[in-house]
């Protein structure tokens, strides 16, 4: 549709404000940060928890963040998208409404498990219609909904920045976020909300400072490179590495790992990455200027190749060994590390070899000035350096924030 | 209490030390003189009977003290099952006793009595005996139910003859009796004010293997049947490694895992030799004698003292081995085991928990406790259905498609259980199980990967183990059979390990393998334990006759010493029984095993569908 507005640029008595979803998430969380940082006002919604209230979790996050001092700006409200008037009561419900804010929807179940398809759909779709449910009450002026650039569908090379495809998708988050975005463009328009969709493709953390709280997609890889070495580096070291040559695994004289690991992917392809920073200053801007019924692609105009990807994860690693076997797989027997390894990036596979093109015109036009930081070995190093650093997410189970990953 | 002294009494009666079970050999005096007493059971029983003063050093009790070499043997046993160190007891004991000689101290004679004098004609003068050393042994039982009883003599037997003059001498004089296996059963059911016949020195075991029985007399343990069956290519359907094979066949009849297969009850037996409370002989397939094959859900009194029992030899396959299949839920896992059953896929079935698992891989308390946190938080494992079976069944149960830890697997976990404690890369196993639970047991080569990060060896699952003990213990686990299923199985001298931590007291029914009802009767034994404070745990359950019924057992633990959690396992044994009544009534296809005992031989069918 063609809106009453576009986006909203216009603060009300000097200030911004908000309801947002989702930000106790990876990019709702830094989403928040930034908006908070830039003087907005925020309601956030968030699922009540019994172990760490909402409250503190996003304190937590505030803190990571650097914004801990802000959080006077945040109203938590525990909401249960998926009851009638998102669980609370009706005069909570009705003081929500009687804001009459724009709504930024990003809580989403990002996992792609065919067994959690339940929950997934739930939190993907049927969740989304509590908040749209409160946009209408409410008759917020803007909603913006964060997508994803895979809401295309396998079956196309080139995406444009038009409403979702109708499949085939690669797994049910990308189907159930294809339904959402149905959902969305069919209630506003019927609603007369103004809205826009922003489709970030695969997130990483911070170009600059290499911080993150998310640990999957490209940690995943790594990650998993990383215990497979620690595996054979224990063994040629405490045990003698009887089995680290019987699978073809030896230290060479500079120190690095000899490591033989092919992974097997149907064709060639590239990577879509971009870093948070990216994805929190576009969103910022399209939040602003969105033009209502548009759709963005936050994606990467010189998207990676596994190659490259798979050069950087030696380098930081210190192994060597690492090979793309690209199209149908050959006879030969995966030894035991390079079944493991191919069985731990097989969730990933469809976007490590990507052959898809997102078309990027109207979000450049909207965000002029902003640059995709390219994925470096210099970025890239300092984003796994970090991620070691906190253990994958595991040391950053305390303080400051809860469950990394 | 001292430390000594708590060893003493912590001693869990098993019997373990009584059977050869680690190829290190067993206390020697125990089989030269027969009696639990000579045994270090039987010496941890005395010494805190000594030391407390309930008794007075007796001439058999300095014998017993002196019996003793401090060979070290019992400590390899115990601490193997309890982690208990008893020749630290047996050295307490012998000073006791040294010194109590050395200051002059007197030494009591047993008293002249004539009715001994008839049991020792009929037996021989060493094989009764009222020395209160010596039946101080014969007293008591850590069991919650059990009161002290010393009895007036005790009498080891070696024929049937000689057991049937006895009973018809009793029976006569209106002596009471109870009849006494390796342990001492933990309900009480062995002490008497009379007489204790221990049944030890029948060890008759002669093979008929044209057609296919072993004949198994009174003081046979099950490990040494199944030993000699095993070396010659057969299995016979046996339980607990150090129980007596005829006691037990009476008292509670062989359930094991192996009961898919070989059954329960009658389902093992060809024929066994009785004799009756007057003295009379029979035997269960004379056309005359006592119809034990039924079943009444009442409580019965023991139809005399089995003799002798002619077992069935069952067949082995050189292909057997042993998997573990985990589940996420305890439905999925008795659907699994069900199906298996029905199928008649594998010989032995079992779903068992983490705890469980956990106690029998680990040779140590604290191991255990990392090892279920490990099952439990970190590769998500609430149940695990172990299967022996041959490579048929095992290629079966993948071409239904589960994911299986193999014997391979096993094996590396088992020797490389230290490793896991801090293995991270376990964490990336939920990764690529979101769409398969434990998908990652699937992988091409996991067990061989696993043996790279593990490390697995005696020497790293010894780790924890008491430093003096680790080379016999490395050595013992570098024979292959201490991590083969097939064998852990068959000889099940793992299950011991069970009451490690504390003792235990267990809940056994018989009931329709349905995972709701299954489920039902866990929450309500759950329920029981948390009101009474206790812990608490699924042991195990095993479908029985192509899966239409299956045998739960849910235990207690208690701390054999602390008086009020005693009391509070005896309340809870109690409040259980009424939660099986209840359901026996209602359902009317629920037995319970307090029913079984003394009908151990009626026919299965009897057992479950009557």
């Amino acid at each position: 549709m063609s809106g009453r507005g576009r986006g909203t640029a216009v603060p009300r008595g000097g200030e911004r404000a908000f309801v947002l979803t989702g930000a106790t998430g990876f990019l709702g969380g830094h989403l928040m940060a930034a908006l908070l940082e830039r003087g907005d006002r925020l309601v956030v919604l968030g699922r009540p928890s019994k172990s760490v209230p909402l409250a503190e979790r996003i304190s937590r996050f505030l803190d990571w963040s650097g914004q801990g001092d802000r959080r006077a700006r945040v109203e938590p409200v525990e909401a249960n998208l998926l009851e009638t008037d998102c669980g609370l009561s009706a005069d909570r419900y009705a003081e929500l409404k009687a804001r009459a804010w724009p709504i930024i929807h990003c809580a989403s179940d990002t996992r792609f498990s065919e067994l959690k398809r339940r929950e997934i759909t739930e939190a993907n779709v049927h969740g989304l219609r509590g908040v749209l449910g409160l946009a209408a009450n409410s008759r917020t002026p803007f909603f913006h909904y964060i997508s994803t650039a895979y809401v295309a569908g396998s079956g196309r090379s080139r995406c444009p920045e038009s409403p979702a495809g109708s499949g085939p998708f690669t797994n049910v988050y990308e189907e159930t976020k294809a339904r959402a975005e149905v959902e969305v463009r069919e209630t506003c328009t019927r609603l007369s909300i103004p809205w826009a969709m922003i489709r970030p493709s695969i997130v990483y953390g911070d170009s600059r400072t290499g911080r993150s709280t998310r640990f999957n997609a490209i940690y995943f890889h790594v990650k998993s490179l990383q215990f497979i070495r620690d595996i054979y580096l224990n063994d040629l070291r405490t045990n003698g590495g009887r089995k680290s040559r019987e699978h073809g695994v030896s230290l060479d004289a500079d120190g690095v790992l000899h490591l033989p690991l092919r992974v097997f992917l149907p064709h060639r392809g590239r990577i879509n990455l971009i870093s948070i920073d990216y994805f929190v200053a576009a969103a910022l801007v399209l939040i602003d200027r969105a033009e209502a019924g548009a759709v963005y692609h936050l994606t990467s105009d010189k998207p990676g190749t596994p190659d490259e990807l798979a050069a950087y994860c030696e380098a930081f690693l210190k192994i060597r060994g690492l090979e793309i076997i690209y199209g149908p797989r050959d006879g030969t027997a995966l030894n035991p590390p390079e079944a493991l390894l191919n069985k731990f990036i097989e969730a990933y596979r469809p976007y490590l070899a990507d052959t898809r093109s997102f078309d990027r015109a109207r979000t450049e036009r909207a965000t002029s000035g902003l640059r995709v930081p390219e994925l470096t070995y210099e970025s890239f190093a300092r984003c796994m350096d970090y991620a070691v650093r906190v253990s994958w997410g595991a040391d950053l189970s305390g303080s400051p924030w809860p469950g990394g990953s | 209490m001292d430390d000594v002294l708590t060893t003493a009494k912590s001693c869990r009666h098993y019997a373990m030390c009584k059977i050869d079970f680690l190829g290190s050999g067993i206390c020697p005096s125990g089989p030269e003189r027969g009696y639990d007493s000579f045994y270090p059971q039987g010496r941890m029983a005395l010494y805190p009977a000594l030391a407390e003063g309930r008794i007075p050093v007796t001439a058999k009790a300095v014998e017993i003290a002196e019996s003793c070499d401090l060979c070290g043997k019992c400590d390899y046993q115990c601490y193997f099952i309890t982690e208990l160190r008893p020749s630290r007891v047996m050295k307490e004991l012998k000073d006791f006793v040294a010194r109590h000689l050395s200051s002059g101290g007197a030494v009591e004679r047993a008293p002249e009595d004539p009715l001994l004098r008839e049991i020792r004609a009929i037996v021989g003068r060493e094989w009764a005996e009222n020395d209160r050393g010596i039946l101080v042994a014969y007293s008591g039982d850590p069991g919650p139910l059990t009161r002290p009883r010393m009895p007036a003599c005790v009498v080891l037997p070696e024929t049937r003859a000689q057991v049937a003059s006895l009973l018809k001498l009793f029976h006569e004089r209106g002596i009471p009796w109870a009849v006494r296996g390796n342990g001492s059963q933990n309900m009480g059911l062995v002490l008497s004010d009379g007489a204790v016949i221990d049944m030890s020195r029948m060890k008759d075991l002669v093979f008929d293997e044209k057609n296919w029985v072993v004949r198994v007399g009174a003081g046979v343990s099950a490990f040494d049947v199944q030993g000699e069956a095993f070396r010659r290519g057969y299995r016979v359907n046996v339980a607990e490694p150090a129980a007596l094979v005829c006691s037990n066949v009476v008292c509670s009849g062989i359930f094991s895992t192996f009961m898919p297969a070989y059954g329960t009850g009658a389902d093992n037996i060809v024929d066994a030799d009785f004799v009756a409370r007057d003295g009379s002989l029979f035997s269960l397939s004379d056309k005359a004698a006592p119809n034990l094959f039924a079943f009444h859900p009442t409580d019965t009194e023991s139809p005399g003292i089995c003799t002798g029992v002619s077992l069935k030899l069952h067949p082995t396959t050189t292909d057997e081995t042993g998997i573990l299949v985990p589940f996420d839920s305890l439905e999925k896992a008795v659907g699994f085991a069900k199906d298996c059953s029905v199928r008649r896929i594998g010989l032995a079935i079992t779903i068992l928990g983490p705890e469980y698992v956990s106690v029998f891989l680990s040779p140590t308390k604290r191991q255990a406790a990392e090892a279920k946190e490990i099952f439990t938080e970190k590769l998500g494992i609430p149940y695990l259905v172990l299967l022996i079976g041959d490579a048929h069944a095992v290629r079966s149960v993948a071409e239904m498609g589960h994911p299986m830890f193999d014997q391979r697997l096993f094996r590396a976990i088992n020797l490389g259980l230290p490793s896991l404690r801090s293995a991270r890369w376990l964490d990336l196993l939920g990764g690529i199980s979101a769409d398969e639970p434990y998908a990652y047991l699937k992988i091409p080569g996991f067990a061989e990967m696993a043996e790279v990060a593990l490390s697995p060896s005696p020497a790293r699952l010894m780790e924890d183990v008491d430093p003096d003990l680790r080379p016999f213990f490395e050595r013992l686990y570098a024979r292959p059979e201490m991590t083969d299923l097939v064998w852990l199985n068959t000889f099940r001298i793992l299950s011991s390990r069970m009451g490690r931590e504390k003792q235990f007291s267990v809940n056994i029914v018989y009931l329709p393998l349905e995972a709701k009802l299954i489920g039902e009767m866990i929450g309500e034994f759950e329920r029981v334990a948390e009101h009474h404070r206790l812990k608490h745990d699924l042991g195990f359950i095993t479908p029985i006759d192509e899966g239409k019924r299956c045998v739960l057992e849910y235990d207690y633990f208690f701390d054999q010493n602390d008086p009020d959690e005693i009391a509070r396992t005896r309340l809870a044994a109690m409040d259980a029984g009424a939660v099986i009544e209840s359901y026996s009534a209602r359902l009317g296809t629920i037995r319970w095993i307090r029913h079984v005992v003394n009908q151990g031989v009626s026919r299965s069918e009897n057992l479950l569908y009557t």
